[in-house]
């Protein structure tokens, strides 16, 4: 009887490890930090950063992603990659409102993940 | 995102969860499951299969999902054992279809059976003449129990008054070639009277044997490798690859 109970804790824990490992583990992967970053950069215009930034979101992103894709819905991680997409092309025409939304958009999804 | 590997782990973890949810639900067989037990496995199974390939939500709902399942078909199969009334809402009950030889038309119509459907299970049961039932029961898993006429059934020794002697179940001594030493302790055998009965038989070692076993009378049955039968009989109808 042990083994199975085992067996059945240890696939909660994965499943339910999403919410935890989607958190932060060090300062590269902080991505509700880097969102928050982009967005104060994109209302004062400094283009650059933003786009520096966005680099660092994408990486740390992607870090998140090794970590939570055997917990979380596949929907809500192509909803944020696809809002990534977005956002570069609104940094390339330098759209401050379109960089806004997909941002706030991209926001809404992080906190959906594991909901 | 690789899909390939996140499958590969919701597939483990949908397969261990419905091997361990199977155990806990019974041990009955294909042939002994209700209706709404055949029901509750497919949707159990089909909760399952969801679990491992439909990405587009978490694994943890769908398991959640198999886990209300099984826990409800574990919650009836409780009910079903303490409380005969509930079980016989739940399972149903067996139906007299045929009675002193005579079929039942109301109960095959209340379960919506037709007359070839019995026929078909009586011959099922090796009965082809309805002149030979006088009791045909439908069990609540579908399958008929029938009851032949007195004339109709099986002489038995005890019809013929002949003394039989006891029989039981054949104990295991010898299986692919290796002795099964717990079986022939329980016995109170040891090897070197198997080695002795072996060599009677013709056998220099155990593992000359494919299979012995000693039933309750105290005789050997010992089927060994090497068969030497010169001529096999093929029951295949046609040529195949095998």
């Amino acid at each position: 009887m042990a083994i199975p109970v085992a067996t059945l804790v240890l696939f909660i824990t994965i499943m339910l490890s999403g919410n935890y490992l989607k958190q932060p583990l060090g300062t590269e992967d902080n991505v509700p930090e880097a969102i928050e970053g982009i967005i104060k950069n994109v209302m004062q215009d400094n283009w650059g950063e933003v786009e520096t930034e966005t680099e660092n979101l994408e990486a740390a992103w992607k870090k998140v992603v090794g970590r939570i894709q055997f917990s979380l819905e596949r929907d809500e991680i192509n909803y944020f990659t696809t809002n990534l997409a977005r956002l570069q092309g609104a940094i390339l025409a330098r759209d401050k409102s379109s960089a806004l939304i997909e941002l706030k958009e991209a926001y809404n999804h992080w906190e959906n993940l594991g909901k | 995102m690789a899909e390939g590997l996140v499958v590969i782990v919701r597939g483990i973890i949908g397969f261990f969860t419905l091997l361990i949810f199977a155990r806990l639900l019974g041990k009955e067989q294909i042939s002994q499951l209700t209706f709404f037990d055949y029901v509750l496995g497919i949707t159990i199974g089909s909760i399952a299969s969801e679990l491992t390939v439909d990405l587009s939500s978490r694994a943890w709902s769908h398991w959640v999902g198999l886990a209300t399942w099984a826990a409800l078909g574990f919650l009836l199969e409780i009910i079903t054992l303490r409380w005969r009334f509930a079980a016989k809402f739940i399972e149903g009950e067996p139906t007299i279809v045929i009675m002193n030889g005579k079929i039942m038309e109301n109960a095959l119509k209340k379960m919506q059976l037709r007359v070839s459907d019995i026929l078909q299970l009586l011959r099922n049961k090796d009965v082809f003449d309805l002149q030979q039932v006088d009791f045909a029961v439908l069990e609540p898993n579908g399958q008929l129990s029938v009851l032949k006429k007195p004339e109709h059934r099986n002489l038995t020794p005890k019809d013929m008054n002949i003394a039989t002697e006891a029989t039981g179940i054949s104990t295991e001594l010898i299986y692919d070639g290796i002795i099964i030493e717990e079986n022939l302790r329980q016995l109170n055998k040891d090897k070197k009277w198997l080695a002795d009965e072996l060599k009677k038989h013709g056998l220099e070692d155990a593992s000359e044997a494919f299979i012995v076993t000693l039933n309750p009378a105290g005789s050997l049955y010992i089927d060994k490798y090497e068969d030497h039968i010169k001529k096999i009989t093929d029951i295949g109808d046609y040529k195949g690859p095998y």
